[in-house]
């Protein structure tokens, strides 16, 4: 890893002194991301095959699902989400400020960085180290690690904002910003903790206070992270790709304020009917149900901004993938705040309806999104087309099916727990085993296995598309253009 | 003219939805005379096959309810299908404006009307209402009816492949919010008392 920070800095030496954009670091970053994808993802598959033939952990420690799952977790959120969201912010805040990259060397840390602490927290995983904190089981020298490589994302963000040539700084801006600030914010006060071995540390908080601050955590890094960073890719790379302005510009910023305003009090919805005060719970569903407002705000612009700019997808398959997830993004967010509603939470909580809505989102959205975004940037990044397109359009049918299959397995599943879990008998009984219910699930989880199997087939496949699009070929060189005098800083 | 719908749309969709693109049929005849009695198939399966065998839900015992709670869960889901279609179909006229669309009502009722046959007839597994057995049936199904979506609406509509393509995934971004919908009202209904008893 470090021999490879070495090589990559030395041969951007000599484009680190010129003013073109500071693409080699993009390119890189698309390609972990890529990476990360399949690894995560392959994880995913694997422990979903754990759940139809439970004996594929062969009674070994590091191969069992408790470790597993948060490997998947952690390396679609933070290997593959996270890379890619970096990979996109930096694209495309140089091009929306018109400047390169600030620091371009501490960029380039921060880049190689992230991939060491996947590669060593995924291990620390395996090894059993956990905080036992969802979507925030790294153990606490992760946790400073990561603070101060977020640190450094944030300095060479916001740095690049701060020496811009445009006076206004665009949409998707604002949400990278969002995800910088938020995310930084939210992890410094998920972890503090008091450590006690290596691989070892006790949170600060206790009881109910633990859970209320780490579902502020984990459903704002669901906010800030997967829908806030992803809707700074969504406004950068949609007008991009359909050449034309965003709809409703008015419309982009208000819902950036009302999503920010009103997402960070969302997480109790987490733990509804726990031993967490009423009206904490009663406040996390009314806000979750008006946050309705801006995502569905945010759906109806790009899908306007599309809806001109259809003779684009004869040609590119890219924008496919962005129209999709439109769709998706429109129904998890709809989802979200309807299972947020206490009497349809009583139901699908804690069944594999969640899991399905989760995916919804991940999938359909999130991974789509990225999709989208990277199919538009690879041929741009080394000024060639795609080395299939036809690879690319067997890929979106792919990851269409896998997500479908995948939706309706889990809401078939989740709907048909919630059920059985609660069902009573004439005496007022619970009527059925938890043991025996999981146990009738078996089904639906080879269906889930399917579906989660085809959709990374159809990821390998965008793998190979981008190595052979991208071999032996560097970024291109591309200089900031002028800057029109009317929006000059 | 005879009507340019019926269950031959099953067999030769492209047809069909070519006959559409030359017809201007009436919402309420294509409603009355088509849709109504297509929509009454899922009710009435899902009540002869819960009454008959009880609802399989992967544990041991079939969940078995009275016929009086059966009618009302069969209204209330026949009901809930005519809001969808209707809805549906004014939702898909609403959206033709931005893709250049014919905007004639009864075009998009019957566009709907055709893409939906499919999961109204088989919707005959109802009548074995196992749930995994139902989700076996109906989720090919469904992607069936999402191709005849994507290829029957610019036919229909008569408009470019490319820009169909954009509306069909609009219409499919609404109908996934009506599936969930329907799954979260019902589940509500639950937890308020009608249907299953449950310990809430």
């Amino acid at each position: 890893m470090e021999q490879a920070v070495t090589s990559a800095m030395t041969t951007s030496n000599t484009h680190l002194r010129d003013d073109s954009y500071l693409d080699d670091i993009v390119s890189r970053l698309v390609q972990f991301s890529v990476f990360w994808a399949i690894v995560g993802m392959g994880a995913g598959v694997y422990i979903a095959a754990q759940l139809v033939w439970p004996a594929l952990n062969f009674d070994t420690a590091w191969l069992s699902f408790g470790r597993l799952r948060p490997l998947h977790t952690n390396g679609v959120i933070f290997g593959f989400g996270v890379t890619a969201l970096m990979a996109t912010a930096f694209y495309t805040v140089q091009r929306t400020c018109h400047v390169k990259l600030f620091a371009p060397r501490l960029a380039w840390i921060v880049a190689y960085g992230w991939q060491l602490l996947i590669v060593l927290g995924g291990l620390s995983l395996l090894a059993g180290w956990t905080s036992s904190k969802e979507y925030a089981e790294l153990e606490w020298p992760f946790d400073i690690a990561i603070t101060l490589l977020w640190v450094g994302f944030g300095i060479v963000f916001f740095g690049t904002i701060a020496k811009r040539k445009i006076k206004p700084i665009y949409i998707s801006n604002w949400f990278y910003g969002g995800l910088i600030i938020v995310i930084a914010m939210l992890h410094i006060f998920n972890n503090l903790a008091i450590p006690v071995t290596l691989d070892k540390s006790y949170s600060l908080y206790a009881g109910a206070q633990d859970a209320v601050v780490q579902w502020w955590y984990g459903h704002n890094a669901v906010g800030f992270l997967l829908t806030g960073g992803f809707l700074g890719m969504l406004y950068y790379f949609l007008p991009k790709q359909a050449e034309r302005p965003i709809w409703s510009y008015r419309l982009s910023i208000i819902s950036f304020w009302a999503f920010t305003y009103l997402y960070i009090w969302a997480g109790p919805h987490h733990l509804h009917y726990n031993a967490i005060p009423e009206w904490v719970q009663s406040l996390g569903m009314v806000m979750s149900v008006i946050l309705l407002a801006p995502s569905w705000a945010t759906m109806i612009n790009g899908v306007m901004t599309v809806s001109g700019a259809w003779q684009k997808l004869k040609t590119d398959p890219a924008m496919k993938f962005t129209v999709l997830a439109l769709a998706f993004y429109g129904l998890a967010t709809f989802e979200g705040s309807m299972m947020a509603v206490r009497s349809v939470n009583v139901v699908s909580h804690f069944t594999d309806w969640t899991v399905g809505h989760v995916h919804s989102g991940a999938l359909g959205w999130n991974a789509m999104i990225t999709y989208g975004a990277f199919y538009f940037l690879v041929p741009r990044l080394v000024n060639r087309p795609l080395y299939s397109t036809r690879l690319a359009n067997a890929h979106f049918w792919l990851a269409l099916a896998g997500t479908m299959l995948y939706i309706m397995a889990m809401w078939a599943a989740g709907v048909s727990q919630g059920l059985l879990w609660l069902s009573m008998d004439e005496i007022g009984e619970l009527q059925y085993g938890f043991v025996d219910i999981m146990a009738s699930m078996t089904s639906y989880y080879g269906l889930r296995f399917i579906a989660g199997f085809i959709f990374l087939v159809g990821a390998v496949m965008m793998a190979y598309n981008f190595y052979m699009t991208m071999r032996s070929t560097e970024a291109v060189r591309v200089r900031p253009p002028q800057v029109d005098p009317a929006y000059q800083a | 003219m005879t009507s340019p719908i019926s269950f031959r749309s099953l067999l030769s969709p492209t047809a069909t939805f070519k006959a559409l693109a030359e017809a201007t049929p009436n919402p309420m005849r294509v409603l009355f005379s088509y849709a109504i009695w297509l929509l009454l198939l899922p009710p009435a399966f899902a009540w002869l096959g819960a009454y008959a065998f009880g609802w399989r839900l992967g544990a041991e015992n079939p969940l078995l309810l009275s016929p009086a709670t059966l009618t009302l869960i069969s209204i209330g889901y026949f009901a809930l299908l005519v809001f969808g279609f209707v809805t549906t179909a004014i939702i898909s006229r609403w959206m033709a404006s931005t893709y250049g669309a014919s905007d004639s009502l009864g075009l998009h009722f019957a566009l709907i009307a055709v893409v939906g046959t499919p999961l109204a007839v088989a919707s005959v597994a109802h009548l074995f209402p196992h749930v995994f057995f139902n989700v076996l049936v109906l989720i090919p199904t469904m992607i069936w009816s999402m191709y005849l979506l994507y290829k029957g609406l610019p036919i229909a509509l008569r408009i470019p492949p490319e820009r169909g393509m954009l509306m069909a995934s609009s219409l499919v971004g609404w109908l996934l919010v009506a599936a969930v919908s329907l799954l979260g009202i019902t589940v509500a209904l639950w937890a308020s008392g009608i249907g299953p008893s449950l310990g809430v």
